[in-house]
């Protein structure tokens, strides 16, 4: 993913937080368990932040190196882009 | 443990307009007329999301013949469900859609029986395949997403290029080409509905073709046909794994075909609260994990990937609803789906009724 793009949300796609602190993305007709960088990550997606911005505050939040961060990340934005699921 | 379920179908109503000959609704429809009301529901619904059911779907019959499904929308949003809409669409008008906006619903599935007016009212029983396109067109237009359904089996099949096409046209992101499951309804006119081999083998190189072309534009759900295959479908990821679902009149099934197993007793919302349903009730109890399978499939190396396949198509097939699903090549009962899958006839199918 280009880090000077700035995802958003498909329609019909949201983050579902429950109690006991597992994090959600509901999609249509299905639902993806999120490990907490990756629901870090969706969290900060608002349509204005950039991939790069993202990337950077997993960093900050996680211990991950940068690169394997953007790696990892870029996998899952890609695979969401691709299903419609980010845009 | 008990796992938790994700998933809630509301079949709000069995009652349809339409007479769609591939509904897997039940054939006698008449023990569910004592329809729960929009309270019952609502309880329902945040029982549910207690639960940790994450996702409510609102089907049926036709769920917008409810006229208190705006309600029971607005009820499930109301306690954190993703809350989502099946219809045939024919009644889905500026003002219905934009208060179903407005009380929460976050997806609608729209379904057509074929690309074309004439062969898809005749699939329909009545005149309905412009009112829904105009509806696809009017929730296109808003701010939800929408999925696209076309139903294949044999009257159809050849049409799904033109399923794809119009799908593209229409700037649909979500297409679910799903072919015919057998139960209800479809079970009884499997003869008249049972595609051709060359039908399958087409639909997979089409889809697959149309996959590669539209990467990124359109996500194309395929549901595999159900007696063609060399392992059966994962039914429901498991029996009471996942799913729940609700019936018109309150009965608690853990895959909606379920009422077919007719030796097993299914537990109402009337008379106990879902989560003891869920967690103690027999018939959820019977097939869940993988203690009940018989062999082959208790030494299977897929028996957590499929599930044993399908307790109901193994019942309809085999009188056990615990055997093997004959829909598997390893099932000593295969050869029933051989011979079901090359039983196709001439016959007219009967129409759907109420």
């Amino acid at each position: 993913m280009n880090p000077a793009s700035q995802p958003s949300f498909g329609k019909g796609v949201k983050l579902r937080y429950d109690l006991d602190g597992g994090v959600m993305l509901l999609v249509p007709e299905g639902a993806l368990v999120l490990n907490a960088p990756a629901a870090a990550a969706l969290a900060l997606v608002d349509g204005e932040r950039t991939f790069a911005a993202i990337v950077e505050a997993v960093v900050a939040e996680f211990e991950v190196a940068p690169e394997r961060a953007s790696e990892d990340l870029g996998t899952l934005f890609e695979r969401l882009e691709e299903r419609g699921f980010l845009r | 443990m008990t796992p938790r379920p994700l998933s809630l179908l509301c079949e709000v109503t069995y009652r349809c307009n339409l007479q769609c000959p591939y509904c897997y609704n039940p054939v006698a429809l008449q023990r569910y007329r004592d329809e729960l009301t929009t309270q019952e529901w609502c309880r329902v619904l945040s029982e549910a999301a207690e639960l940790g059911v994450v996702q409510a779907h609102f089907s049926g019959g036709e769920p917008t013949l409810r006229r208190d499904l705006v309600d029971l929308v607005r009820a499930a949003s109301q306690v954190g469900l993703y809350a989502n809409l099946i219809t045939q669409g024919t009644f889905l008008d500026d003002e219905l859609l934009d208060t179903l906006l407005t009380a929460g619903l976050d997806h609608v599935q729209i379904s057509i029986q074929a690309p074309q007016a004439p062969l898809a009212d005749r699939i329909a029983g009545t005149v309905v395949h412009e009112k829904k396109l105009d509806a696809l067109r009017r929730v296109g237009e808003r701010d939800v997403a929408l999925t696209l359904n076309c139903v294949l089996h044999r009257r159809n099949h050849d049409s799904i290029d033109e399923v794809i096409a119009l799908a593209e046209g229409l700037g649909i992101t979500r297409l679910e080409l799903a072919n015919v499951q057998f139960y209800g309804w479809a079970y009884r006119n499997r003869e008249a509905l049972m595609p051709t081999l060359k039908q399958v083998r087409h639909g997979e190189t089409v889809v697959a073709a149309a996959r590669e072309r539209l990467r990124g534009r359109m996500e194309i759900v395929y549901v595999l046909p159900d007696y063609f295959g060399e392992f059966p479908k994962p039914c429901m990821s498991g029996w009471g794994n996942e799913f729940l679902t609700v019936t018109p009149n309150g009965d608690v099934l853990p895959c909606p075909a379920a009422a077919a197993i007719t030796d097993l007793r299914f537990e109402n919302v009337r008379e106990r609260p879902l989560a003891q349903i869920w967690s103690e009730s027999g018939a959820f109890a019977r097939f869940r994990g993988t203690e009940w399978m018989p062999q082959p499939c208790r030494s299977c190396e897929r028996r957590e990937l499929d599930w044993g396949g399908c307790r109901c198509q193994a019942f309809l097939l085999t009188g056990n609803a615990g055997a093997t699903d004959p829909a598997c090549s390893r099932s000593p009962d295969h050869s029933v789906v051989v011979a079901l899958r090359e039983n196709r006839g001439e016959v007219e199918p009967v129409p759907r009724r109420v």
